[in-house]
């Protein structure tokens, strides 16, 4: 009984500092990431997408209804990447933290320019984004945006840990900044160079790094690659002497391995997610590994 | 306003840094020559003066290019034809800097900043002062680009609760805002039966050999205002005649932020009976209603208009207890106040009376609770119950209770949801009092105990392709008095195999076989079915439930 009361104290400064800690959910997992390096220990990141699946498509899982009910910040990408499974979860987790327009949410595209929005909203186009293409955080110059976005939110909610917040901003912002011109170097010798990727998930990265992925395995965004398209890909690809092609984890490496094989370029993996590698962690480390990817197919 | 002022200071410094480090790198040559020679001369003066001349003459070619560039972009944006952000509406002070491309700055400096994807410098506490900014290194790649970044956070996205994939439409001046879709479910069927419609128990299923289009949908969801969001659904079937019939399957309004996790519903709205019941058909794995769905809880599935209360459970996992009540009349609330086909049901004389009190309404509870076993497997399982009193006598009371359990595997490297394996299995039980009919005209009150299952297990083995085998059984209580052919047991097998070119249309095969103990033309009692199902939506998706 007596060690009871030794342990109350504990257990209840435990119980409050847990507390304390801001509840963080991302939907996505490179606002997680963006999330751990602003928030440090003074915040809990829950991911809902893991980094390997296609996160165009995720189970709307009851779990992460809990996490949703439970959380002070929801961070999403604002660009309609979740719409097919983010709401019914909101709708069900009934917070009224995290609603659009609260400060506990966090839509990362809020300030960025959104690339390629379509002019006219079609179907017949593939599975398009009618605010424009949402895989923007593989730009680091957003990147930092997104992050300075969430130290802003972080330190309004949390006004006793502003300065923390804002000191690890100030960090990922240096952290990028140096980075940004040891990746310039890196792929400077392949500006303009053409390389093919399944899904358009890559525009903002071509167009940080001069690079042009411009040419899809997808015949449409979201259409399964077609022998037709392929034979053209392949003429393409030949006409141009293009060396890679990209694929994501969830894509079908076959399909891939395919059409380098008849045309003599490399099948280069990339993630758009943290995690999605092997050795890819944190955003830094992802980036690193697809620009060194990339350099080294180019060669 | 004051942000704006803000984003001034936060933007005003970036320029000025800007100007000042390409100022000097696209004039220092020249700077150069005129510092090296020291006391000016006329011929000096002269020498200045052309190449000020040819300076200006510089910078307007190098203007004249960018806004010829500008406009090659803008052309290609709207063609799609360019990876370039589309910037509708350049901030003066982007425009003012001239904002760097990658492409457009010397090859040794990469640029860290990039007004053309982010919008401006959010918020002062943050905004680098110059000089003391890191990111301002002399000869380094850019580490800001406004042509990325574009306005402050102060922007609302519309992606969350009920947002589309398209547009939202716009109804009352862009002050409301809902989406609309319509969605057409067909079938061509063929079947040994020539009843197809009594071989098949859903109203919404293939009703007769040929072309059938039973569900023809409108929904329309949106935020009503902050407190309350509306969801309706509207069905026109065409009959076998190929008349057009009209029902409003749903229509209720619900909360969307009362405290405690609370929520509340009201209006026209499916019961939250077991896994299938609250769904629309075109959510549905097969071409058809499983029996025991079917003539349990109804052609329609239990419906009508009531309440609802939910409440989920401040527990680590997901646990959610739903409790509704409902008027429970007419053929939507099939085995409760259902005045039945012709004045009869289960061949008694059906009072078809007014509600006398809370009895007469049919309460439906549910608790369900979910687990994930991995990360990539979960388990719903849940159990429901339907009480009322129904129009077979004046006292006559129906209870059905309802287990439910879905399992479902999906592969941590899924593309469009591909792979994944499901498993959905219903049971029901169901104690109806059958009673003497209107005015004690039938002779015998009894009890029927019924109950039936079905299970089906659903193989997603490509993307865009489902393989699917179901197993249905009802079971009937013998009954001496009663002859009602709806009263028979019976057993279904079914397979089917669908293929979703894109999740707005797909196409199934599906094959029945069953086995009846009576048919209604006394012909064979194994019916052969196969239904080949076509669907197409226009736009907003409603996003996928678990």
């Amino acid at each position: 009984m007596k060690k009871f009361f030794l342990l109350l104290p504990v257990i209840v400064t435990c119980s409050f500092s847990a507390q304390a800690k801001l509840s963080v959910v991302a939907t996505l997992p490179d606002f997680g990431s963006f999330a751990r390096e602003i928030g440090g220990d003074k915040v809990n990141v829950a991911v809902l997408a893991k980094p390997t699946e296609d996160p165009h498509f995720v189970d709307a899982r009851p779990s992460f209804v809990v996490s949703l009910r439970n959380a002070d910040v929801l961070i999403d990408g604002g660009a309609e990447l979740e719409l097919g499974w983010l709401p019914p979860l909101l709708q069900n987790a009934r917070n009224p933290k995290i609603e659009v327009g609260k400060p506990g949410r966090i839509q990362a595209s809020q300030g960025i320019r959104l690339m390629n929005v379509p002019a006219n909203v079609t179907r017949a186009a593939g599975d398009v984004h009618a605010l424009g293409n949402p895989h923007f955080t593989v730009d680091p110059i957003i990147a930092k945006a997104i992050a300075q976005h969430i130290a802003q939110s972080f330190s309004a909610l949390d006004p006793a840990n502003a300065a923390f917040y804002q000191a690890n901003y100030q960090k990922f912002e240096t952290t990028i900044n140096a980075k940004l011109q040891e990746w310039g170097t890196a792929l400077l010798p392949f500006r303009g160079q053409h390389v093919v990727a399944y899904h358009d998930s890559w525009p903002y990265f071509a167009h940080r790094f001069g690079v042009a992925i411009d040419i899809f395995l997808e015949p449409k965004p979201g259409i399964p690659p077609s022998p037709s398209h392929l034979t053209e890909v392949i003429a393409q690809m030949k006409a141009q002497h293009i060396k890679a092609i990209i694929v994501e984890p969830f894509h079908d490496r076959r399909i891939a391995e395919k059409v380098a094989s008849s045309t003599g370029a490399k099948v280069v993996e990339f993630s758009q997610f943290p995690g999605g590698l092997p050795g890819t962690d944190n955003y830094v480390k992802l980036i690193d590994t697809l620009v060194s990817r990339l350099a080294a197919a180019l060669k | 306003m004051k942000k704006i002022f803000w984003i001034l200071f936060g933007v005003f410094p970036l320029s000025v840094v800007y100007s000042q480090e390409s100022a000097p790198t696209a004039s220092s040559s020249p700077t150069q020559i005129v510092s090296s020679t020291s006391p000016a001369t006329a011929g000096d003066v002269e020498a200045l003066r052309q190449q000020v001349q040819s300076l200006t003459e510089t910078v307007k070619a190098l203007q004249q290019q960018v806004k010829d560039q500008q406009a090659a972009l803008q052309k290609a944006n709207l063609t799609g034809e360019s990876g370039l952000p589309e910037n509708p509406e350049p901030s003066p002070i982007a425009g003012a800097e001239q904002s760097p491309t990658p492409s457009g700055s010397a090859p040794p400096r990469f640029p860290t900043e990039d007004t053309s994807v982010v919008s401006s410098t959010t918020a002062p506490a943050v905004s680098p002062a110059p000089g003391a900014s890191p990111n301002q290194l002399p000869g380094s790649f850019p580490t800001t680009d406004t042509s990325v970044v574009t306005s402050a956070p102060e922007t609302i996205s519309t992606t969350g609760a009920g947002a589309s994939l398209t547009q939202p439409i716009t109804i009352g001046g862009g002050k409301n805002y809902m989406n609309i879709s319509l969605d057409g479910l067909f079938a061509l069927a063929y079947s040994s039966a020539r009843d197809l419609d009594h071989i098949e128990v859903g109203d919404h299923d293939p009703q007769q050999r040929g072309f059938n289009a039973r569900n023809i949908e409108l929904a329309f969801d949106g935020a009503v205002d902050p407190y309350f969001e509306g969801f309706a659904n509207i069905v026109f079937k065409l009959d076998n005649d190929n008349e057009t019939s009209v029902e409003v399957e749903e229509a209720f309004m619900q909360t969307t932020s009362l405290p405690f996790n609370l929520q509340l519903k009201g209006g026209q709205f499916f019961a939250a009976f077991g896994r299938l019941n609250p769904t629309h058909p075109h959510t549905w794995d097969f071409a058809d209603t499983p029996l025991v769905n079917g003539l349990f809880l109804g052609p329609d599935g239990l419906r009508g208009v009531g309440a609802q209360a939910s409440w989920t459970l401040p527990l680590p996992w997901y646990s959610q207890l739903i409790f509704a009540s409902q008027n429970g009349r007419g053929s939507t609330g099939f085995s409760f106040r259902n005045p039945g086909d012709n004045g009869m049901f289960f061949d008694r004389i059906t009072t078809d009376r007014e509600a006398r009190g809370l009895q007469d309404f049919v309460w439906i509870p549910r608790f369900e609770n979910s687990f994930n076993l991995s990360d990539t497997q979960t388990v719903l399982a849940g159990v429901s119950g339907a009480f009322g009193s129904n129009e077979t006598g004046a006292n006559s009371r129906t209870q059905i209770y309802g287990a439910d359990l879905l399992y479902k595997w999906k592969s941590s490297h899924a593309e469009g949801g591909f792979p994944f394996v499901k498993w959905q299995t219903e049971f029901m039980y169901r104690r109806f009092q059958a009673g003497h009919g209107a005015d004690d005209s039938f002779p015998v009150a009894e009890t029927f105990h019924d109950w039936g299952m079905y299970s089906q297990v659903l193989w997603g083995f490509k993307k865009g392709w489902v393989a699917g085998i179901r197993g249905d059984y009802v079971h009937m209580q013998d009954s001496t008095f009663t002859d009602d052919l709806d009263r028979q047991p019976r057993w279904r097998l079914s397979a089917n195999l669908t293929w979703y070119p894109t999740e707005f249309s797909k196409i199934r095969l599906q094959y029945n076989q069953d086995f009846l103990e009576e048919n209604f033309f006394l012909s064979a009692r194994e019916v052969e079915s196969v239904f080949l199902q076509w669907e197409f939506i226009l736009g907003a998706h409603g996003a996928h439930k678990f």
